[in-house]
């Protein structure tokens, strides 16, 4: 089942990376076939977003509870946003060297971006500097939860402030999608088939997780 | 309170951050005033670059002084005492008061000796007021609950500054933005609210989690 479902996954994102490029229409306004790398960056990003949110959820069960499985779920969602924010940050800078001309320019999503990744590079910082697994659990997951109390600020209030070249999210104020039919279907497949890929990295890498520490206690 | 009064007593007594701190803070403000040379910056550059280099001195010499709190608890072993002696929300309390009036000490020292060595005019006074003391505030807050984490941790030093500016940063950015509208003499907008609303959240942040944080 497991192994149909993995294929199945892979199928999916075949089919939304051939639909990326032969699909899908370019959209306008933009220069050349720029357009077409939003398929991987709006997904990837979407990925970091729903890990980092899903990493400050796992915390707070693990502070109710104190299950182990939490944290470890925390942790390994917080590596994986990482990985999926760093993506995102590149294929967004190659598309704003096309665009605006330049590779970086702290636009408020690129500010938010790099600062979400400096509070999750430094959560993995402090995860390595304790020793004590219990310890670690309880200060990583305080400050993971600490990182949720202050995300709003970066995400919604930020972005007003500031003037921003970005263009509009798939749903914008106004809630119309304001993007040719066929473009949504492939953004949307991307994005549902990233967040299948998450979850699935998630499971084994939790797993083998779980095994390593279980060896681990074995030795002591 | 009493939390409060033990560590401005121990402070008097050893005068250590106080002394430490301002010497710090002095010493960055000089670097930076001498490194924009005796002419200074013109008039359209200074509103856009003097607010930010004030934001962060003050960002480095709290990030100097603050860590100390809880960081001299665990390094002279007074750290299980006080757990015994006092409840969570009690420490954290004068933790955060201490905190806040070495913060605004350092705020009084700097801004006044940066406008005077920057010649930097302030339009409006009260606004710049304002901002200092929820930016101060906020700056105590934060920094109180990740000293608190970080204590327990090895390679404090490093660690406190790669955890607190990631949390401090929005706090930075908007603080930096309002102090701007106070030089050039705007009024009060909303986004001093939205500092208000930071220090609020950052609070109540930190007495919910200070307890898991420390009580083993």
């Amino acid at each position: 089942m497991r192994k149909l479902l993995a294929w199945l996954l892979w199928l999916w994102l075949s089919a939304v990376i051939v639909g990326a490029f032969l699909y899908a229409p370019l959209a306008k306004g933009f220069i050349g076939q720029s357009s077409r790398i939003l398929f991987f960056h709006v997904p990837m990003a979407w990925v970091s977003f729903v890990a980092f949110i899903a990493a400050g959820v796992w915390s707070l069960l693990f502070l109710r509870g104190r299950d182990p499985k939490h944290d470890r779920a925390a942790a390994v969602a917080v590596e994986l946003g990482v990985l999926f924010g760093v993506l995102a940050t590149v294929t967004g800078a190659l598309w704003a060297r096309v665009m605006w001309g330049a590779y970086w320019n702290w636009d408020p999503r690129q500010t938010s971006i790099v600062v979400a990744l400096l509070f999750y590079g430094a959560y993995l910082a402090l995860r390595s500097s304790l020793e004590d697994r219990d310890q670690r659990a309880r200060l990583s997951a305080a400050y993971a939860v600490l990182g949720l109390v202050v995300a709003p600020f970066l995400f919604f209030i930020m972005p007003r402030i500031m003037f921003s070249l970005h263009p509009q999210s798939v749903i914008n104020a106004q809630g119309k999608v304001e993007m040719e039919s066929r473009m949504v279907q492939v953004l949307l497949g991307g994005s549902a088939g990233c967040t299948a890929l998450f979850f699935w990295i998630h499971n084994l890498r939790c797993r083998v997780q779980a095994l390593a520490e279980r060896k681990s206690a074995l030795y002591e | 309170m009493a939390v409060f009064a033990k560590e401005w007593r121990g402070e008097f007594r050893t005068r250590y951050a106080l002394n430490t701190l301002g010497l710090f803070a002095f010493t960055t403000l000089v670097v930076v005033s001498v490194s924009l040379g005796p002419l200074g910056v013109s008039l359209a550059q200074g509103t856009a670059v003097l607010p930010v280099l004030l934001w962060i001195i003050l960002l480095f010499s709290a990030a100097a002084g603050l860590p100390r709190a809880f960081v001299h608890e665990e390094e002279t072993q007074t750290a299980t005492a006080l757990r015994l002696a006092a409840t969570p929300s009690a420490l954290f309390c004068g933790k955060l008061l201490y905190g806040l009036t070495l913060t605004f000490a350092l705020e009084l020292l700097v801004t006044p000796v940066y406008v005077a060595m920057t010649s930097l005019t302030v339009k409006s006074p009260g606004l710049l007021a304002g901002v200092l003391a929820a930016g101060g505030f906020g700056l105590a807050a934060g920094s109180t609950l990740v000293a608190a984490i970080i204590a327990q941790a090895r390679a404090k030093g490093t660690l406190f500054s790669v955890l607190a500016f990631p949390v401090l940063l929005p706090l930075l950015l908007i603080a930096v933005e309002l102090t701007r509208g106070a030089v050039a003499g705007d009024a009060a907008d909303v986004a001093l609210l939205q500092l208000l609303l930071y220090d609020a959240s950052v609070t109540v942040a930190g007495f919910m989690l200070f307890p898991v944080v420390w009580n083993p």
